[in-house]
């Protein structure tokens, strides 16, 4: 018995709740996927590294593209850290695209034929409510700048550096 | 195959990870919001589909190869009349406000994906499978979810069942996860107060002691983001979501505020209200709900009763004041609803104790025309055969000439355009 502790790895109640909920899981999964043995296994697939292996990369990327593009500008305001006035309202209106994208792009057609709404405002609601996130960033970073004017801090950071 | 002990460049090296602000504390706080939240949408999940009453009948069953998994079913109460209304807003929008937390959580784990060694010990093993059920299924759940209010229907099959054992497999992962996890997420929230790091700017902001785990930068980057910041920023995102589409199931003037909403707008008419499904849509003819239209009235061994809609008018009237609620969490307030009692109509077939009640719509073939209701709804006083609406005939879209309207019933099952109503002792 120890020897085989020592094999596993763990203890012994891991071993049990390990078992027990793979053996639900497994359970569940085999349930679902005679609804479709391909599609259902890709979707799965892609719901356990779709994030991971893409969404992260992808804003990672778009994240340091800003760094690198707006840090060489001369007027870059480098005195505050200027890239959270960029991100924090971009991140926000994408996640509002990553949940919302088929109202937004009018996929659902037959829509305003069941519900008797229109597809049309998405789009503009969406267009709007990122308009007014990168306004109030922008007033709230204009407010940081004057109020780091006003009384200079220590010397701060840069926006060097990875993501968050 | 032996694997070098040494790991591949790129992700597999800890040196590539060089967030500052990465660490055991920041993935605590975002993993205590969703253990407190997790299992309120799994339970509103599974009472979800409880209130359909699968058990009483295969007709409402969306999930008929359930098996031991539906092991908790109960016959679904009327009492409070807005109980399913509470339990669908509670189960989508919550849903939704999460979505930024588990983000951040993913996205404060990622360098453990690229461990190295992958694979340690067969305990490890079993470990890393489980995180494929719980990232997998969480991650499929809320896409599932999030399509299918914006009747999206690009998922593999129905999305009942896909739901459904998409839930027990993440939260199979989940329980795992939570039991193998909550001692180091407790020893991780007492090594920093909370407080203290709310009161800490980003000329404050230093990595967390190096710890065993992947999770802490061994060369960090220069931080861009206190974690008070990136806990306002998950918080912004929630506050934003659930302002954009709360007033869908909360109703009245909020409505208007849930600007990203699948039912935030209002109806052209200001005394209408939400609809589910159009009489159009569901290929309603005015030629089968015009004089024509008769309702059946079957009783288990009793001849059938044939009423017109004037028979039904010149019967006792009842009024109620209900909600629509629907399963993808948008509702209505109450609407005032007029009509026949469905246990007055059970009398009138000749069943005095009655069971059930097979409910069939004019609708062909759509997979809720028709339905079964449970003894509890025939016999309650507010469950009624209606024929009017807020002071006026039901228009064809709300179920004219009649539908059923059963307190905390799911919207699916207060049936349009009914046919029939076959009763059994």
């Amino acid at each position: 018995m120890f020897r085989f502790l020592r094999w596993y790895g763990a203890g012994p109640l891991h071993l049990l709740t390990m078992i027990a909920c793979l053996a639900l899981a497994g359970y569940a999964t085999a349930e679902l996927l005679p609804g479709n043995y391909v599609a259902i296994p890709v979707w799965l697939a892609a719901a356990a590294i779709g994030h991971d292996l893409i969404l992260v990369p992808l804003y990672t990327l778009a994240d340091r593209s800003a760094i690198a593009v707006f840090k060489h500008r001369r007027s870059s305001p480098a005195a505050v850290p200027w890239i959270n006035y960029l991100r924090i309202p971009a991140a926000l209106s994408g996640m509002l695209l990553l949940i919302w994208f088929p109202l937004i792009f009018r996929l659902p057609t037959r829509f305003p034929a069941t519900t008797t709404l229109s597809l049309d405002p998405y789009l503009w609601h969406w267009l709007a409510v990122t308009g007014a996130l990168f306004l109030l960033s922008a007033i709230m970073f204009a407010l940081r700048l004057r109020a780091r004017r006003i009384r200079p801090a220590a010397p701060a950071r840069s926006a060097r550096g990875s993501a968050p | 195959m032996k694997l070098p002990k040494s790991s591949p460049p790129g992700p597999f090296r800890r040196s590539f990870w060089r967030s500052p602000i990465r660490g055991p504390w920041l993935t605590s706080v975002f993993g205590l919001m969703l253990l407190a939240s997790i299992p309120v949408l799994f339970v509103t999940g599974l009472l979800s589909y409880a209130a359909y009453n699968p058990d009483l009948s295969p007709v409402n069953d969306q999930t008929p190869g359930k098996g031991l998994l539906g092991f908790y079913l109960f016959s679904w109460p009327t009492h409070p009349i807005w109980l399913y209304r509470l339990n669908q807003g509670v189960h989508v929008t919550l849903g939704l406000v999460l979505v930024p937390v588990l983000l951040f959580k993913l996205w404060s784990v990622l360098p453990k994906l690229f461990e190295w060694p992958p694979l340690r010990s067969p305990a490890h093993a079993l470990e890393r499978l489980s995180l494929f059920a719980l990232v997998g299924g969480a991650i499929f759940e809320f896409a599932t979810g999030i399509l299918n209010i914006q009747t999206w229907y690009k998922f593999p099959g129905s999305f009942y069942p896909l739901h459904f054992y998409g839930a027990w497999v993440f939260i199979a992962g989940f329980v795992v996860h939570v039991t193998i996890k909550l001692p180091a997420m407790i020893r991780a929230l007492r090594s920093r107060s909370f407080i203290a790091e709310l009161r800490t700017n980003l000329a404050g902001t230093h990595t967390e002691p190096p710890e065993a785990g992947y999770l802490v930068a061994v060369t960090p980057a220069e931080p861009t983001i206190s974690r008070r910041g990136v806990l306002a920023f998950a918080g912004a995102g929630s506050a934003l979501i659930a302002l954009l589409s709360i007033g869908q199931s909360l109703g009245g003037p909020l409505r208007r505020a849930a600007l990203l909403a699948p039912h935030g707008q209002d109806v052209a008419s200001p005394d209408d209200f939400q609809v589910n499904q159009t009489a159009a849509s569901a290929g309603i003819s005015e030629s089968e709900t015009g004089p024509a239209w008769r309702l059946t009235l079957g009783g288990y061994g009793q001849a059938p009763v044939v009423l017109r809609r004037a028979d039904l008018l010149r019967m006792q009237q009842h009024t109620a004041s209900l909600p629509i609620a629907c399963v993808e969490g948008w509702s209505t307030d109450n609407q005032v609803w007029t009509g026949v009692r469905l246990r007055d109509l059970a009398r009138l077939a000749g069943v005095t104790r009655p069971s059930s009640v097979l409910v069939q719509s004019l609708e062909l073939g759509g997979a809720f025309s028709q339905v079964v209701l449970s003894a509890g709804q025939i016999t309650d006083p507010d469950s009624l055969l209606a024929l009017r609406v807020n002071g006026a005939d039901l228009t064809p879209d709300h179920g004219y000439p009649a539908r059923v309207i059963v307190p905390a019933s799911p919207g699916v099952h207060n049936t349009k355009w009914v046919a029939s109503l076959t009763f059994r002792s």
